[in-house]
């Protein structure tokens, strides 16, 4: 069975249509890049799937179950993870708290205590490197830390799938390689599919997607493996202007 | 078991200041009606920090809940003074109904208007107040406009002496074991997935919605707690302190104003904050009131808004930052 399908999601903000009949279908495990010109619906795509707007047609399936409609904290425990395009953390908890709120109400949060959950936090804490920021609050850090804050929160909910909006724009190419890999040595390790949207950054797709969904004025323009969707014509002409980086 | 004992640790500032309030109060002569005045508005401001700290959402209806316990206390008293048998025990019955009173009403306004968004939430509660005292004075429920006095009635129930006692002292030790209980209740849901759930949705409601917080549950819960215990303290300072409750008096919106003056004044969400508040709100007004009777307000205003644009996060909050890590820092949340 697929972990997450999505049906004909169409999602618009008045007379504008943010997603456009987009239909997917994503495995467990799986590693998809989505890349877009600014406006394409990505991000709107995130929240679709995330539960922060409910699509006005269209199905969206999680392990065969039509969560359509269901509200996000619903989502989070059946585990949908994600970060935000600009950084949300908690601001005035710490980095530890913020990353054991994802243990608490994530996929685990019916059977781990709070000290469980604070456990798993210094866990992640140390795999992500965040070890002398974890007891600052979240909103003194600076934007990576931020970011790195809210990746690991998210890790933290052990999701089965995690959306990453833009998580690693800002970043050091040298910390992005790093973090790719690191994101991809936990994915695998814990069989978590990973949507990220990496637009600015075409070497972090390449180095971690094994599919490539291409959105422009929020349609599906390109759904296929990454160097054959990074070749095609149509994605160099709308999205790219220009072959890719590298 | 050595580390839910340490959990429990910022108490301590807490209980002490309560106990040497408690001490003064009962050891120096004539300080009794401050202390009592101070562990009233300590009470108020650590029942409310519950919802307004932990939350962030003002609620400008809150005194709504104090006043609907003082009638819960009233009602128990008036409707079982002929059980001559129940005793003391009408008064038990009398903190259960206010109690069951002020949670149901919080239920029935949570409900609706904590669907609703900070700045909503806020307006819409300040109908609540107003809409529930007319609701009383027009359908001329619980007495309506005349409202109830019930001093021989608790005579009754007590004694003369035993019901003076009462209200000169013994409602205001109640007071203090409320305090004392809701500050206990607060650090227990700072310790527990409700406070981080709390933090969260005071943070950023959004993110928390999609960290699989059902933010309405968690909002629900602190009202109702918060209302319970403002229940609780109508039912002591109000009910048993003064026998006698009219609607305009326990519906008045200034005890809602002082109840955020407090909370914002110590620190909103911190635990000892409500203390600190308290004290410094109910000490300056004392003070000013005997020194310069009438003009309290106007020296009063200005020197609250220096101290929050001082302490934007109020005197514990800045106090728990700079001691964040030190020794004592385990101590003063
Ligand atoms: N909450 C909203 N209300 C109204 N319009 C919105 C809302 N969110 C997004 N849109 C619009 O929907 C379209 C898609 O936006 P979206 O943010 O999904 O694009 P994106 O691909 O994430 O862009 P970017 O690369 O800039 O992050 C845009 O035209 C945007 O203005
Ligand atoms: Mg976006």
């Amino acid at each position: 069975m697929a972990l997450l399908e999505l049906e004909n999601v169409t999602k618009r903000f008045g007379g504008l249509t943010a997603v456009d009949h987009v239909s997917l279908e994503l495995e467990h495990g799986q590693f998809v890049g989505i890349v877009g010109p600014n406006g394409s619906g990505k991000t709107t795509l995130f929240n679709v799937i995330s539960g922060v707007f409910f699509p006005e047609e269209g199905r969206i399936l999680f392990e065969g179950q039509d969560i359509t409609g269901m509200p996000p904290y619903k989502r989070a425990p059946l585990g949908i993870g994600r970060t935000f395009q600009i950084p949300r953390p908690f601001g005035s908890a710490t980095v530890r708290e913020n990353i054991a709120v994802g243990a608490m109400f994530g996929t685990l949060g019916h059977k781990t205590s709070v000290d469980e959950s604070l456990e798993i936090a210094d866990a992640i804490i140390a795999r992500v490197g965040l070890e002398a920021h974890k007891d600052k609050a979240a909103g003194t850090l600076t934007p990576v830390e931020k970011k790195l804050t809210e990746i690991a929160r998210a890790l933290a909910m052990k999701p089965k799938l995690l959306l990453m909006d833009e998580a690693m724009a800002g970043m050091h190419p040298s910390d992005i390689d790093q973090m790719v890999a690191l994101i991809k040595q936990i994915a695998r390790e814990e069989q978590i599919a990973v949507v990220a949207m990496v637009e600015h950054i075409m070497r972090a797709v390449v180095g971690m997607a094994e599919k490539v969904i291409v959105l422009h004025q929020g349609a599906k323009l390109v759904d296929a493996p990454t160097k054959e969707a990074l070749e095609d014509p149509r994605v160099v002409e709308v999205y790219l202007g220009h072959p890719p980086e590298e | 078991m050595k580390k839910q004992i340490t959990k429990y640790y910022p108490l301590i500032p807490v209980y002490a200041a309560y106990l040497i309030l408690f001490l003064i109060g009962v050891n120096v002569e004539g300080m009794w009606q401050l202390v009592a005045m101070l562990l009233f508005y300590c009470a108020l401001g650590q029942a409310f920090n519950i919802f307004l700290g932990m939350t962030g959402y003002v609620d400008f209806g809150y005194v709504a809940f104090m006043g609907v316990g003082t009638y819960g206390m009233a009602l128990a008293i008036t409707r079982l003074v002929g059980f001559q048998g129940l005793g003391l025990g009408i008064i038990v019955i009398g903190f259960f109904l206010a109690l069951v009173m002020s949670s149901l009403l919080s239920v029935a306004v949570g409900a609706v208007a904590l669907r609703l968004r900070g700045a909503y939430f806020a307006i819409a509660t300040i109908g609540v107040n107003e809409g529930f005292r007319f609701l009383i004075e027009g359908a001329k429920i619980w007495n309506g406009t005349e409202g109830m006095i019930f001093t021989a009635e608790l005579n009754r129930i007590l004694g003369r002496e035993a019901a003076s006692a009462l209200s000169t002292f013994w409602a205001d030790v109640m007071v203090l074991v409320i305090a004392a209980l809701a500050a206990f209740v607060t650090l227990f849901y700072m310790r527990s997935k409700i406070g981080y759930a709390l933090t969260a949705l005071r943070e950023d409601e959004d993110a928390a919605k999609v960290m699989g917080i059902n933010v309405t549950k968690f909002k629900i819960i602190a009202f109702i707690t918060s209302s319970g215990f403002a229940g609780l303290i109508g039912a002591t300072s109000w009910a048993l302190k003064t026998p006698y409750v009219f609607p305009p008096e326990v519906f008045e919106i200034h005890y809602t104003i002082e109840a955020i003056i407090i909370v914002l004044l110590g620190g909103a969400g911190t635990l000892l904050g409500p203390v600190i508040g308290g004290l410094i709100y109910g000490i300056s007004k004392y003070y000013l009131s005997i020194f310069m009777p009438g003009f309290q307000l106007l020296i009063f205003a200005p020197i609250i808004i220096v101290i929050i644009i001082m302490f934007p996060e109020g005197v514990v909050g800045m106090l728990k930052n700079r001691l964040k890590g030190t020794a004592l820092g385990r101590f003063i949340i």
